[in-house]
């Protein structure tokens, strides 16, 4: 029996401390262990780190270790010290340079190695943007050691630092002096190539402190803003002498009366052509860019002279670009059914904005006004961007719920009179024309020559001088305005 | 070591007492719960009756998403784009996995059992007096007629299927062919016609009835199956047309009002929903009428005025502040939603094949209505009408989602009547209910007396009197009818060749233009390729849908649907064990 009870004795303590030995609580032991790697903030990993310290160094000397300490989260891509050793020397010594040095390698919020997207964009403390492509290379850096974890972040070694590059408009004017086309294109800060678009920030004396040159500059803010990081451009740069050739091809076509206005503007529109969205790499280069205004640019790879990476695109350096007057100058296309204004506002009830069906089997979206009993009834269009040249007009005017010809003429510019109820002073007065009924070609209605390039207010579609329903209709599905070129 | 002992011994006492304990807790646990209704509880008097109905409708509502995709994308009209799940491209291109869940036919089963359920019992409280002879009968042909259309359904898209009238314990049984053998599409169609032409009644529920009430701002009188297009429907099935006709025109002519089931025109200056210029604009293509209280697609939004009530017969509101949440958006929505479907190239193609009547080369049922474009893409519009701002044509609110499910309205009636008539051998009719309407087919150029014209001197169901004369002046009650194709605004087809068949052929086509993505069309393939025993009917629509995206895969589809079994999808569903 004794041999028995201290049997259970035994066992019954063993049960006993078996239970107690179980009550510690895994929750006390989870920081136990403690993981090494997170004890530590970002500056001083990167300090330690043998093949990080002198970049950690140089965050000591800009004051951006500190900023490392914060318990915000980073991602960094530090150099290691041989990539750092290439490093140009001017950037280190000079603080303000080496800040931004710093910055270009560091960015908010952790982003790992491991993403559902191959290529990530990523926005750095230096204002650029970087692209980050399946967690192993960055701006053209190759990532030796991923994914290192600390208290505030990430960090990754790289073989090469990334150094600031400028963007293209940052670009022109560092090459200000050199180049002519960057020089003339500063210019346009103080000058306006649209007037009433151009000037609201200009005419403040401010307005080059307060508002970013997106708004006050005329290229910025008519072709792309070539100061914006986050979108990606080509530019072709022409060297000095071949701008001056595009410019003088393009003189005799913007005429605005005085000689250095006239350069102007033909410098603007050699160069409006000049910008592409997107990057266009050498070897991706098509042989003709279509520029935002439609204008078909050849490309001569052997003009490039140089390819200049910049932080929001590509920069190619060419002897020259040189666009044909044929692709340069545009033909204007006015839609019928984009009027500007009418010569009476009474007459909506007779304004009909048709979708009459094509004999190929398209739709015809065109305007047509009838039986508003009003003689020489006007519709008034506008056009833009006109070059001083002749130009050849043609109209497609479709005359199909009528059974007869009916006559309507244009009338080009001229202003309002001093009442508003008149336009005086045309440019030119084309002829009645003929619309006779299912006629769905474009027929030939004349040409006038403008003296001066720019902005015609008005063209005006004018119905037949009668008050006659039938007679008096209009109808204009578009007009051509073909420039020739002398 | 006596005490060691004598412990030991208590503990096991004690710990068998214990456990007594908790084996006798299981019956003590057993109360009545106090949230749910037992078996016995619920079929207590009317109200409880009424509560099982609307329960039922309000399941009901979730079949609208498997509804409209079945009879849609399996036709012509509607088709997959590049963000839609695998699983509706199979029904797509008629591959259909057995897992898919679109193709499930346990939900429909689930409700018909939920009806069995109901009809018993209603059954159950007509003999314990619990309900009026009239209550039951009303009661009971409103789940009765509900359940045959769901059985409609589930032979339409699954052909052979178990036909079940009685309450079941478990639904997986009915995979078990022993058990529950399967009946073919034509033995069904006949049970279903058998059933449903004896319920006891066939008009809406009576004017005093307690089911119809106003929930939650939805008045609830066409949230239930209407009796009379059911059986013409069941009836056109089997050809019982001069039957079928009859159910419909019941219907059509329960009422002397001018317009309601009438297809009438519109006037100018008043609000209607036909496709309308403003007065005197019409070669304005900016003059078209479309707002959310006037044309042709306020039918989709406006309220449930007098004028909705012309068109509509069953419809049923989804509303953002209650389930089942409203599936149209996420489906079709490009702004919002997930744009999983859209309109095929050949819906846009036939639309764009029409003339309207004031010479414009499309027809604006299609663009200006059923859809719109977004950059190049097509989008289904009739499901977003309340959620969209129709000028922007971007959504108002995104969170608010209400919306409808569209079951059955005036215009699919004309069209399913003028089927049944035109194959009775009144092609005359057929072609004016499609076409311009009753007066305009049976008037005499010039007549002044209109005594004795604009009428079809035809028998029930067939009678219609369109007069519309001042000397001496009639204004008949069908006087306004403008035809499915005046309403639209275009001009009307012709009849070419056989009458029957051309007819016949004009009408399916014209429920494409005017019922597009509806939930109608596979259903109307179906049963035409059926009646004529031609399935190339069916097949080369879906294969001309298919080409005309370029889709690879359309020529096998056409010969695969050449054989009328591989019509339908597969009964079957996971068993899952509990």
């Amino acid at each position: 029996m004794t041999t028995l009870n201290t049997y259970t004795k035994w066992l019954f303590i063993g049960v006993l401390s078996m239970g107690l030995s179980n009550c510690s609580d895994p929750w006390d032991d989870r920081s136990a262990e403690g993981d090494q790697n997170l004890q530590k903030n970002l500056s001083e990993r990167l300090l330690e780190n043998t093949e990080t310290s002198s970049f950690g160094q140089l965050l000591v000397e800009t004051g951006y270790d500190s900023i490392l300490k914060a318990s915000k989260t980073f991602t960094v891509w530090a150099p290691t010290n041989e990539a750092m050793n290439q490093v140009d020397e001017s950037i280190l010594s000079d603080l303000e340079k080496s800040r931004l040095f710093i910055k270009n390698h560091i960015t908010l919020s952790a982003y790992s190695s491991v993403n559902s997207e191959d290529t990530l964009t990523i926005h750095m403390l230096s204002n650029k943007y970087l692209q980050f492509i399946e967690g192993n290379r960055i701006a053209g850096s190759q990532v030796v050691t991923a994914d290192q974890y600390t208290s505030n972040g990430i960090f990754y070694t790289i073989d090469q630092a990334l150094e600031v590059r400028p963007n293209i408009w940052e670009y022109l004017e560092e090459n200000k002096a050199e180049y002519s086309v960057g020089a003339y294109l500063y210019s346009l800060d103080d000058f306006n190539i649209y007037h009433r678009r151009d000037s609201i920030a200009k005419a403040n004396p401010d307005a080059q402190t307060l508002f970013a040159d997106s708004l006050t500059n005329s290229y910025l803010h008519n072709v792309y803003n070539l100061n914006n990081e986050q979108n990606k451009y080509t530019f072709l740069l022409m060297e000095n002498d071949g701008f001056e050739s595009e410019t003088e091809k393009l003189v005799p076509y913007l005429n605005k009366g005085a000689v250095d206005s006239t350069k102007i503007y033909a410098q603007y529109f050699a160069l409006r052509d000049m910008t592409f969205q997107g990057i266009y790499s050498r070897e991706n280069l098509p042989d003709t860019l279509v520029s935002k205004f439609g204008v078909k640019v050849p490309l001569d790879q052997s003009q490039i002279l140089e390819e200049i990476p910049v932080s929001n695109g590509i920069v190619y350096r060419m002897s020259t670009v040189d666009v044909p007057l044929e692709k340069r100058l545009l033909t204007t296309e006015i839609q019928g059914e984009e009027p500007k204004s009418f010569s009476r506002n009474d007459k909506e009830a007779s304004t009909f904005y048709r979708e009459r069906p094509d004999p190929q089997g398209g739709i015809v979206y065109d305007i047509m006004v009838q039986n508003h009993g009003a003689a020489q009834f006007a519709i008034n269009y506008e056009a833009d961007d006109m070059y001083s040249t002749t130009y050849q007009v043609y109209w497609r005017a479709v005359n199909d719920i009528q059974s007869n010809t009916f006559q309507q003429r244009l009338r080009i510019g001229g202003t309002l009179s001093e009442d508003g109820s008149e336009i005086v002073d045309p440019i030119a007065l084309l002829p009645y024309t003929d619309v006779p009924p299912d006629v769905y070609d474009e027929v030939y209605v004349g040409e006038f020559t403008l003296e001066e390039a720019g902005k015609i207010d008005f063209i005006s579609l004018i119905a037949a001088n009668t008050g006659s329903n039938g007679n008096n209709t209009l109808t204009l599905d578009y007009l051509k305005l073909i420039p020739v070129i002398q | 070591m006596k005490f060691i002992k004598k412990y030991t011994s208590y503990h096991l006492l004690l710990l068998w007492v214990i456990s007594l304990g908790l084996s006798s807790c299981s019956e003590y646990l057993d109360v009545p719960p106090k949230d749910k209704l037992a078996e016995e509880q619920t079929y207590l008097d009317v109200y409880d009756a009424d509560a099982i109905i609307t329960g039922i409708y309000g399941k009901f509502i979730t079949l609208a998403e498997k509804h409209v995709i079945l009879n849609e994308l399996r036709a012509d009209l509607l088709s997959t784009t590049v963000n839609a799940d695998p699983y509706l491209y199979e029904l797509q291109i008629h591959q259909v996995s057995s897992d898919n869940p679109y193709a499930n036919p346990k939900a429909f089963y689930e409700l018909i059992n939920n009806c069995n359920d109901a009809l018993k019992n209603f059954d159950i409280m007509l003999s314990e007096n619990r309900l009026t002879e009239n209550e039951h009968a009303q009661r009971y042909s409103d789940v009765g007629a509900l359940r045959s259309w769901l059985y409609l359904q589930v032979g339409i898209h699954y052909g052979n299927v178990p036909y079940i009238t009685t309450p079941i314990e478990n639904l997986d049984d009915l995979l078990d062919t022993n058990r529950y053998p399967k009946i073919s599409f034509d033995e069904l169609l006949n049970e279903l016609v058998n059933f449903t032409n004896n319920l006891p009644y066939t008009t809406s529920y009576e004017s005093n009835s307690s089911l119809l009430i106003d929930v939650d701002g939805y008045n609830t009188g066409k949230f239930y199956i209407n009796k009379e297009c059911l059986l013409g429907d069941l009836n056109l099935w089997i050809g019982n047309y001069t039957q079928a006709a009859s159910y419909y025109k019941t219907l059509m002519a329960s009422t002397d009002d001018w317009n309601i089931y009438k297809m009438p025109f519109s006037f100018p200056n008043d609000e209607g929903i036909a496709v309308e210029y403003l007065r005197y604009r019409d070669q304005d293509a900016r003059a078209l009428i479309d707002t959310k209280t006037d044309g042709w697609g306020s039918m989709f939004v406006r309220d449930r005025d007098d004028l909705w009530n012309t068109e509509w017969i069953w419809s049923l509101p989804f509303d953002s502040n209650f389930a089942p949440e409203n599936p149209f958006i996420r489906l079709f929505s490009i702004q919002e939603g997930e744009y999983q479907l859209k309109p095929s190239q050949r819906s846009i193609n036939l639309w764009d094949s029409q003339t309207q009547l004031n010479g414009f080369p499309y027809d604006a049922r299609g663009r200006r209505f059923s859809y719109f474009t977004v950059g190049e893409q097509p989008v289904v519009k009739k499901y977003l009408y309340g959620y969209l701002d129709l000028e922007s044509l971007m959504p108002i609110d995104m969170f608010n989602q209400d919306g409808r499910w569209f079951l059955y309205r005036a215009a699919k009636m004309h069209l399913r009547f003028a089927e049944a008539a035109n194959r009775d051998g009144n092609h005359k009719l057929a072609n004016a209910l499609l076409n311009s309407g009753i007066r305009e087919a049976y008037t005499v150029e010039g007549a002044v007396d209109k005594t004795d014209i604009e009428q079809t001197h035809l028998p029930f169901p067939y009678d219609f009197d369109a007069r519309n004369g001042d000397f001496p002046r009639y204004r008949a009650t069908w006087h306004r009818n403008t035809g499915v194709r005046g309403r639209g605004y275009v001009r009307p087809v012709e009849v070419v060749g056989d009458s029957l068949i051309s007819i016949e052929n004009n009408l399916i086509e014209e429920a494409a233009l005017e019922l597009a993505f509806e939930g109608s069309r596979w259903e109307d393939l179906v049963r035409i390729a059926r009646r004529r025993e031609d399935p190339a009917f069916l097949a080369n629509k879906i294969y001309d849908k298919l080409r005309a995206e370029g889709n690879a895969e359309a020529g096998a589809v056409r010969s695969k649907l050449m054989n009328e079994a591989n019509w339908y999808l597969p009964f079957e569903w996971e068993i899952k064990e509990d």
